[in-house]
């Protein structure tokens, strides 16, 4: 990470923290500017104490503000960032559908005169799949009304109350 | 006072209990008219068949036959079809694309002739309300109206030529009184004109069914009225030799299909938009059962219940 010569006070700290994690120790311009400019060492002496102290490597010196200090010795060590636990409604969405699409199978036939055709099914497990109803219609048909066509149906799956011995 | 009050209620209930036995008297005769009408009617005519979105007109000729009949039905719109009913069977030839297909059916089942013989029997398990009059296929009619007594069946409703009660309009209907399908003569007319012309030879691909045992499975309970009326083994296309129960009231006819269970399953409930038709498939022991009937579901759901497999 290359410090431009003029550079903002933002750019400094970043320069500063990247240096710090060793990710500016080629930049041998910017570490000689350091060494001239008071002001980028008060805040390079300040990161490091700052750094220490939370690492606990080190007592805070006299030079850092009381209040400061206070604060660090009271601030909890972090071992591992905590995320915030977020709200994922796209998946309990997409949990949703999938029971849905277990509990709710779609299919539709039209069966008519004309030779069985194999049911189209539009979603669901593949047991359900298998079920053909136009055989059944049409046999049906032997013994309901001459005429009657045979409808467009729709399946789902049921949860019946078997009595034990019926199973 | 009291005596006076005991009085009139005796007058009131006396007569109230003679109307309902004339009630059932006049229902049965009812019944009985306009179920042997169209079995012992020469008429020819047009009717309009409606069922959801699907809409059908056939030109129907009928021929009494000594106790039965003889019926050919021509549909004149959609995909050309024939059906032939004579005593107990049917036959349907169908064409489409130039190829005929031919079909025998094991009913003659057909608008006007939807009521049972011994139609009064009926009444066990429905209500007969008369009607108004109404016109239809320019005929005065009067109305009748089947009521189920319980919600293991269909009602139909019916308007019955005034002159020869020839059914000319029949309506099935559901618990609120929504039709499911109907049927209704755009034109008619009575009277001999010539025999009707012989059937279209069989191809000899009709399948013939035949008898079965019937006890694959016991039957616990069928909903009240329901009797089983055909038990035969027959080969249904891509599930091979089955055996085909037919359980009825009389009226409404429910199916129910047993075979070999190929692995377990999730019981099934399948209807039709309308909900006129309904379907349950479940397990029964080693069996897949597969009920289905124009019925509503709790007569479908009743007789799948009441199934139980055989002690071995």
């Amino acid at each position: 990470m290359q410090k431009p010569a003029l550079a903002s006070d933002n750019e400094n700290m970043d320069w500063l923290s990247a240096l710090l994690d060793g990710e500016a120790d080629d930049d041998l311009e910017g570490i000689g500017r350091l060494a001239r400019d008071e002001a980028l060492k008060a805040r390079w002496s300040e990161y490091c104490l700052i750094g220490d102290a939370l690492r606990g490597l080190s007592q805070p010196s006299g030079r850092v503000p009381e209040r400061v200090r206070v604060a660090l010795s009271d601030e909890p060590t972090i071992l591992a960032p905590v995320v915030k636990p977020r709200h994922r409604p796209a998946l309990w969405l997409a949990a949703a559908a999938t029971v849905a699409a277990v509990t709710w199978m779609t299919m539709h036939a039209e069966p008519t005169a004309a030779p069985p055709v194999r049911m189209a099914m539009q979603s669901g497990p593949a047991e359900v799949a298998a079920l053909d109803v136009v055989p059944y219609l049409a046999a049906h048909q032997d013994y309901a009304q001459a005429l009657t066509s045979s409808p467009e149906m729709h399946f789902s799956q049921v949860a019946l109350a078997l009595p034990e011995a019926a199973r | 006072m009291r005596r006076g009050l005991l009085v009139l209620a005796c007058c009131f209930s006396i007569p109230a209990w003679a109307a309902d036995s004339l009630t059932t008297a006049i229902a049965a005769d009812w019944l009985k008219r306009v179920a042997d009408a169209p079995r012992r009617l020469s008429y020819e005519g047009v009717f309009v068949f409606q069922q959801g979105d699907a809409m059908q007109t056939v030109r129907i000729a009928n021929r009494p036959d000594g106790s039965g009949k003889d019926s050919r039905l021509t549909t004149i719109d959609g995909v050309p079809r024939e059906v032939r009913c004579t005593g107990s069977e049917s036959v349907s030839i169908s064409g489409q694309g130039g190829q005929a297909k031919f079909e025998r059916r094991l009913n003659s089942r057909h608008f006007p002739d939807l009521l049972p013989t011994n139609a009064e029997r009926l009444l066990a398990w429905y209500n007969l309300k008369v009607g108004a009059t109404a016109r239809v296929a320019g005929l005065e009619c009067r109305q009748l109206e089947l009521i189920p007594k319980d919600h293991f069946r269909w009602g139909y409703v019916l308007c019955a030529d005034k002159d020869t009660n020839l059914p000319l309009k029949a309506v099935m209907v559901n618990e609120h009184g929504q039709p499911l399908m109907q049927y209704a003569f755009t034109e008619v007319r009575f009277g001999d004109s010539g025999t009707l012309p012989s059937a279209k030879p069989s191809t000899g691909a009709a399948e013939v069914p035949f008898l079965a045992a019937g006890d694959a499975l016991n039957i616990k309970q069928l909903p009240p009225g329901f009797a089983r009326e055909v038990a035969i083994r027959r080969k249904l296309p891509q599930h091979g030799e089955i055996e085909h129960w037919v359980f009825s009231d009389g009226l409404t006819h429910i199916s129910l299909f047993i075979e070999p269970m190929a692995k377990p399953f999730m019981p099934v409930k399948g209807e039709s938009k309308q909900g006129m038709v309904n379907m349950l498939v479940r397990q029964v022991g080693d069996y897949q059962v597969t009920v289905l009937g124009e019925a509503p579901w709790s007569a479908v759901e009743a007789i799948a219940m009441g199934l139980e497999p055989k002690p071995r």
